[in-house]
């Protein structure tokens, strides 16, 4: 018996679709630098930095927080704002790691209005301050000033106000 | 027969799409080609359409959002000067930075940041991405550091919901993400980064027209203040600063200006009866003596 090549190729398809839920979700970070820390909260110690394009596993999710495996083991939590949840390409060739993206982050990192767009237009416009801007950028809070206004404000997990 | 072949072809690829993304697309339809149940002009077709051009701002990257938000931010520093008040600009930021932990995204591609604007003018401007200013004149008519909360919440509301990036035209984002397509190429060829700037010169038009001349619409402000009182409740905050606020606001002497904050925002009245039930739900909260103290200091000094 013959069997119908339609028939073939939806089983196929099927077996696909298959495959691709029982993949393992991977994460990927899609800003400039972020942390994984050690409990889902801003201020729990950080495990490790990490940079635009780093990809990790997802274990589980909590309150807007994602548990996550790096490629070397360690487990720990992200804020979901930081990454882009896509699922791992069991069918890519090139490395396990290897994700599929649409118009994904990933997929644009570097394109579109990127940093040779900006350098056009501010040829064309020398009135602007981009050092400023700059500047600007560079003033960062560090998390234990955030904490220690908070803690003394009785804001956040210190507040007992309400 | 021809046609059960395309119902089959058009099948499995729909149970692909769902699946996975394009790259299995690709293959799956080389697998279809490969059986000749579809020809190879069909695959290309299917493909193609698997790789829908971007066409919303819900999908401008992280990344370009970010280069979107320091043109703009430079657009605003263009016209208004920095106040020179280091200790007070501290405090600010550290406060939109404590915020910004308790808002639905904390973390932007390069985080908050924020700056005091040296006017009189009554303003506060959020570029994309997170870059918030405020001025002088909006900071002198808030009493007390929750009501200064609330402001910081609101524009940290807007750069959540991207308020900025849904003002800029859709014909713009066709034109551009038309020109882009899905090359995988960083660098353009400079008739394609003139065509480029072109249109990106023409998005921050349509964010600083927003921003600063028409204002948003009715329903972003309102959403912001939504926002502004979730976002400052969670981090404990006296959501009733935002109605001290635009209570302050109604009948304010700057309103005769028509500039500012009064030209691009609802009338004071319509956003308190808006905002009054989240507020009202929540319920009071004792401000702390320490803030009461702190913002007594940041704001000394100011003329």
């Amino acid at each position: 018996m013959k069997i119908p090549k339609r028939t073939f190729v939806l089983f196929g398809a099927l077996l696909i679709v298959l495959l691709a839920m029982a993949a393992d979700t991977v994460v990927v970070v899609k800003i400039q630098t972020t942390s994984i820390r050690q409990n889902p909260q801003f201020f729990a110690p950080a495990l490790v930095t990490l940079k635009a394009g780093d990809k990790l596993t997802k274990i589980s999710e909590s309150n807007g927080w994602i548990q996550v495996k790096t490629q070397t083991g360690l487990v720990g939590w992200i804020h979901s704002s930081a990454v882009e949840v896509t699922k791992l390409n069991l069918l890519a060739s090139n490395g396990p790691m290897k994700t599929q993206a649409k118009a994904s982050e990933v997929a644009l990192a570097g394109k579109g209005f990127n940093k040779q767009v900006e350098d056009s237009y501010k040829s064309k416009h020398a009135e602007l301050n981009f050092a400023l801007v700059d500047r600007m950028l560079q003033v960062k809070v560090a998390s234990n000033l955030i904490e220690a206004f908070l803690r003394q404000g009785r804001l956040g997990d210190f507040g007992g106000g309400r | 027969m021809k046609t059960l072949r395309a119902f089959t072809a058009v099948l499995s690829l729909g149970l692909l799409l769902l699946a996975s993304g394009c790259s299995v697309v690709q293959q799956g339809a080389d697998v279809l080609k490969g059986t000749g149940t579809i020809s190879a002009e069909q695959a290309n077709t299917i493909q193609k359409t698997s790789e829908t051009i971007r066409s919303t701002f819900g999908e401008i990257s992280e990344e370009e959002e970010y280069y979107i938000g320091r043109s703009v931010a430079a657009l605003i520093l263009s016209r208004y000067p920095v106040l020179q008040n280091a200790a007070l600009t501290q405090y600010i930021s550290t406060m939109g930075s404590a915020i910004a932990l308790f808002s639905d995204r904390p973390e932007t591609f390069a985080g908050y940041h924020f700056l005091v604007l040296d006017t009189d003018e009554v303003n506060a401007l959020a570029a994309p991405g997170g870059m918030i200013f405020l001025t002088k004149g909006l900071i002198k008519r808030c009493k007390d550091e929750d009501t200064l909360a609330l402001i910081l919440a609101h524009e940290i509301g807007h750069v959540t919901a991207k308020h900025g990036l849904q003002s800029i035209k859709k014909s713009r984002l066709v034109d551009a993400f038309k020109l882009l397509g899905t090359a995988a190429i960083k660098t353009y060829a400079p008739d394609t980064v003139a065509k480029l700037t072109g249109i990106f010169e023409d998005t921050l038009g349509d964010i600083v027209g927003s921003l600063v001349e028409r204002g948003y619409d009715r329903k972003f402000e309102y959403e912001a203040d939504g926002m502004a009182v979730k976002f400052a409740g969670r981090a404990h905050y006296d959501t009733g600063g935002l109605t001290r606020f635009l209570k302050t606001m109604v009948g304010d002497s700057s309103a005769a200006s028509g500039k500012g904050w009064f030209k691009t925002h609802p009338s004071p009245q319509d956003r308190i009866s808006e905002a009054t039930p989240a507020i009202t739900a929540l319920g009071a909260v004792k401000i702390a003596d320490a803030r009461t103290a702190r913002f007594k200091q940041a704001v000394a000094g100011l003329k």
